[in-house]
């Protein structure tokens, strides 16, 4: 085909473009893969029973900010990363801040136990399948986010490909919170951190090849 | 004459808006400017230049929407000129022409070149012929793309798909041999 007939080809159909579209595609694949983690923890796990409880103390909302803070750095990353040639370094010092916060926490907290319980405290009673829990938990949303990127247009796929497994792995995360019934900051601080960072390497290896265009 | 950046701008805002065209006007005034932007960086054929031309021009029309209406044009459409560069190379160094291959083949043996010969026009044969034609083409004859295209008297995208399915149809029926 010479270059004028794929042109006339290409402007037969051109259709409005609203201003905020890439944000539009991202918000929906995530609240599409968002929706099918949600359900399988209703369905796979079940939603804790004392939850209403739990949200009146302070030990949900640490987990929940912190995984909801990294979520926003994360999709602030995926978002900059979906546009032709814009670099997300200006915005990746951000990450470090809630971990640090949590880290703090997570020291006031074990000065006010005694050393013996330290250990039970780091492992809780789901250590052993936190971590995996939440990157099995990160796959359909990351899926989703795969859909937000197929009109989109990354060209750094590997760090594409890294933060869009940190967004899947961090919202993973924070609905993972309503099943999850863990207390203490460091054990949040390992073994989430882990499971999202495990997402988020995961992301990286397969955004070369599953985010060409 | 090239486009400045203002008018570039000014038909990508239109085209966004739904104007054809403006959206027409953009597409044609990029084709010299990504012409010469690949002609300074590669050294490929004038073939392998008009492919990506063409490619970027897709691109541009796909995923416009992720222009930002309230930044420059040129570093966008650059940004994704170069993408689809280092694209095409990735491409080409996984199935890189071996120089002189024929001549290879003679020397490590006739036979093996024959029966390699008569075992492609057997798989071959076992496609559809436009799939058959079109990897013949751009697979073994090595004729670009666009070239391909118009020879067949087909669609540069008929010509991409097309080989595409066949080569995965044909992978697929190897694999099955071997197994």
């Amino acid at each position: 085909m010479n270059v004028e007939t794929l042109i006339d080809t290409l402007s037969a159909d051109v259709k409005p473009v609203r201003r905020h579209a890439v944000a539009r595609r991202i918000a929906l694949g995530l609240l599409m893969g968002g929706a099918a983690t949600a359900i399988l923890i209703a369905i796979g796990l079940g939603i804790r029973p004392d939850l209403g409880l739990a949200m009146r103390g302070y030990s949900f909302w640490v987990k929940w900010l912190y995984t909801l803070s990294l979520a926003v750095c994360a999709l602030i990353l995926v978002a900059r990363l979906a546009r032709p040639g814009r670099s997300a370094s200006r915005w990746l010092w951000l990450l470090p801040v809630p971990v640090c916060l949590l880290a703090v926490i997570g020291v006031v907290e074990m000065a006010h136990v005694p050393q013996a319980e330290w250990l039970a405290m780091w492992l809780g009673h789901s250590w052993k399948v936190c971590s995996s829990l939440v990157l099995m938990l990160a796959a359909p949303i990351f899926v989703g986010l795969l859909w937000s990127f197929r009109r989109l247009a990354p060209t750094r796929l590997r760090a594409a490909g890294a933060a869009a497994g940190l967004a899947a792995g961090s919202c993973a995360a924070t609905l993972y919170c309503l099943h999850c019934p863990e207390v203490s900051a460091i054990f949040v601080l390992t073994w989430y951190t882990l499971g999202i960072a495990l997402a988020a390497g995961a992301g990286a290896l397969l955004g070369p090849r599953v985010l060409r265009w | 004459m090239q486009a400045s950046e203002d008018e570039l701008r000014a038909m990508m805002i239109g085209g966004l808006n739904g104007h054809a065209p403006s959206h027409a006007a953009l597409l044609r005034a990029l084709v010299p400017l990504l012409r010469a932007f690949y002609r300074r960086r590669m050294q490929g054929g004038e073939d392998d230049i008009e492919d990506l031309v063409q490619e970027t021009l897709i691109a541009v029309h796909t995923r416009r929407a992720t222009y930002d209406r309230d930044r420059l044009f040129t570093p966008w459409l650059f940004a994704v000129a170069r993408y689809k560069m280092i694209d095409h190379f990735r491409l080409r160094r996984r199935n890189c022409p071996i120089e002189g291959l024929e001549e290879i083949l003679v020397a490590e043996g006739f036979e093996d070149a024959s029966n390699a010969r008569m075992d492609l026009d057997r798989l071959l044969a076992d496609l559809p012929p436009k799939q058959a034609e079109s990897i013949r083409a751009t697979r073994i004859d090595g004729l670009s793309i666009t070239e391909t295209a118009d020879r067949a008297g087909l669609g540069v995208s008929d010509v991409k798909v097309s080989v595409h399915r066949g080569l995965k149809a044909l992978a697929a029926r190897i694999a099955g041999e071997r197994r």
